[in-house]
């Protein structure tokens, strides 16, 4: 629907913008032509309202041709057209109505043919300024839905910042990356302090990427690498990992934690169940000037479906929606015995952003 | 006492093991890195007392409880949160160790375990156990079944029908059967009654699996399953089945 509609006090100065517009046209009348004050009055008002509410179907062509991704001829070839069929039918209203204000009995007079140049002088200002107007709204509209979709991404973030927070604090996690280096503490000091630097070198990480709006994909695969290293240190051999990451790939710029919280469902929703283990796979690669990420892990058909599958999958699908829009998308590809996102970014290189 | 360590991660069964070893009167007679093989080792080598992880692979510490019944030795409950220590007292656990575990607590854990042997403290019994298998307020999700020394993991959309035959229910999957010692109405109580309906005395239907239903006789029906099979419907079944697909 017209979003004019969606508001009575816009709607309202619409109207009085035209009865405006049908006061000049009677002065024009009066003055240019001659004609009775009454019968301007009652001829030009109406057909100017009728002009206003004509010119809102001019939303739709708007709407079809948004500027900057339309080429002008075509714009202007569709806006010659338009206008010429709006001025044709709005012409034929004037004389419709012309005529039923006619006195009974009397014929067409000479003022009415007489005003032709004048009603198409009138009704192509009219369109003109309707037209105009519908792109300043459009324009308008525009500006105020990208500051929205700006606040929307701020939040998101500021949410998927908090989901990281707690997935530091993760309490599974946390106590048993903790339990792990008290055992090594026993039997291998080396390992310990290895399992406390990249303990901390996670929290670190996760803590300077939240903040940031985008960073380049390389930065996000290193923590992702730091967290399964560190889970690799809980599950042994049963936590593989196989990272396939092109180059031309690495200072692709991405939303921070978007790779961390699905690699760490690949673990805990995947591997974790399995008796054996399994191969967590990210693999990165350019696919016509898109960014394809693919995180891909094994899964137990017989293990409990979990409470709080999805979670981290729902945050990052809005993400990323809200980031690119329509030009981005995340796949999920689930079966039995196998679980894989696969996300879909326009390659823009993190420096072009930056500067 | 002899002492079973079940725990998927290999350092927290060293860590475990380290402490316990420093303890007197304490032999650690096995290790397990998942349920099937604490259900195994359980059951071969009869320890006193077995250090149970919750979440495992393929069975939780719960679960493992329910498949060894009353056979199950005195446990001590372990796992990095505190989420599931409700549960762990319904299955009367001697206690319950959060992860890493301080070497004291340990000892109290031990000494605690030690006591109720002396005293001969009644085991829990089979319903409590499978009652807490299930996270609470929710409908069994799926049946575990031991057959022939192995246990079998049955997720419940794969069942078509449960018979029941004599002291036992026996599971119609794919063609295939699986048997295990539960009553009907025992099971009953925990499928969700919107997925599963008794249609019969004897049969417990998968309301998926129905492909229609034929009257065969005054007040008597027969369920007919995708895969052809025909089940028989008694009265209160029917009506139960009508309610639920209208």
């Amino acid at each position: 629907m017209h979003p004019i509609f969606k508001h009575r006090g816009r709607l309202l100065l619409y109207l009085a913008v035209w009865v405006v517009f049908g006061l000049l046209l009677t002065v024009v009348f009066v003055f240019g032509a001659k004609a009775p004050v009454a019968w301007s009055l009652e001829f030009a008002v109406p057909i100017a309202v009728a002009l206003g509410l004509q010119s809102l179907s001019f939303w739709y062509v708007v709407q079809a041709m948004p500027p900057g991704d339309t080429p002008v001829t075509r714009m202007a070839a569709t806006w010659a057209i338009a206008g010429m069929v709006s001025l044709i039918v709005w012409i034929a209203l004037a004389y419709g109505w012309a005529r039923w204000l006619l006195p009974e009995g009397q014929e067409y007079s000479d003022t009415a043919t007489g005003m032709l140049p004048l009603l198409i002088f009138a009704g192509a200002i009219g369109i003109s300024l309707a037209v105009l107007g519908h792109y300043l709204a459009g324009a308008f509209q525009r500006s105020r839905n990208a500051e929205r979709r700006a606040l929307e991404l701020q939040v998101l973030a500021r949410e998927a910042e908090l989901k990281s927070l707690r997935a530091q604090l993760d309490p599974h996690f946390l106590f048993n990356s903790l339990n792990s280096v008290a055992a090594l503490i026993g039997n291998d000091t080396t390992a310990a302090r290895q399992m406390c630097f990249l303990m901390a070198n996670f929290f670190r990480k996760s803590l300077t990427l939240a903040r940031q709006q985008a960073i380049p994909l390389a930065e996000e695969v290193s923590l992702a690498e730091t967290f399964l290293a560190i889970e690799k240190v809980r599950f042994g051999d049963r936590l593989r990992t196989n990272f396939d990451i092109a180059d031309d790939v690495k200072d692709v710029s991405v939303p921070p934690l978007m790779l961390q919280p699905l690699v760490e469902n690949a673990v805990h929703h995947g591997v974790a169940h399995m008796l054996e283990g399994g191969e967590v796979c990210v693999q990165a690669r350019r696919r016509e000037g898109f960014l394809e990420l693919v995180v891909a892990n094994p899964c137990d058909p017989d293990r409990p479906p979990s409470r709080s599958t999805g979670v981290g999958l729902v945050n990052v699908r809005s993400r990323v929606e809200t980031l690119c829009g329509h030009r981005a998308s995340v796949d999920v590809d689930a079966s039995e015995t196998a679980f894989r996102v696969s996300i879909l970014l326009p390659a823009v290189s993190s420096h072009t952003v930056t500067t | 006492m002899r002492v079973l360590i079940v725990d998927d991660e290999t350092l927290a069964r060293s860590i475990l093991s380290e402490h316990l070893l420093k303890l007197p009167d304490v032999e650690i007679v096995g290790q397990a890195a998942n349920g099937f093989e604490a259900v195994k080792l359980a059951e071969e080598l009869n320890p006193d007392l077995m250090f149970l992880d919750i979440q495992m692979p393929k069975l939780s510490g719960f679960e493992v409880l329910e498949l060894l019944g009353e056979r199950a030795p005195a446990v001590v409950f372990t796992t990095a949160f505190d989420e599931y220590a409700l549960r762990a007292f319904e299955v009367h656990a001697v206690d319950y160790l959060l992860k890493p575990v301080e070497p004291p607590r340990l000892a109290a854990a031990v000494e605690r375990a030690a006591e109720r042997m002396r005293n001969r403290t009644p085991a829990p019994s089979a319903e409590q156990l499978s009652a807490a298998a299930r996270p609470p307020g929710r409908t069994l999700e799926r049946i575990l079944i031991r057959h022939e020394g192995r246990v079998h993991v049955l997720p419940l959309e794969r069942i078509d029908y449960i018979e029941a035959q004599d002291d036992y229910l026996s599971f119609a999957a794919a063609g295939k059967r699986l048997r295990k010692q539960q009553t009907m109405s025992d099971l009953e109580t925990q499928l969700d009654p919107t997925r599963f309906v008794r249609i019969h005395r004897s049969f417990i239907l998968n309301v998926e699996r129905l492909a229609r239903i034929d009257l065969y006789g005054k007040d008597s029906w027969l369920a007919i399953l995708a895969d052809g099979t025909k089940l028989p419907m008694s009265r209160t079944g029917h009506t139960k089945l009508k309610e639920l697909i209208g």
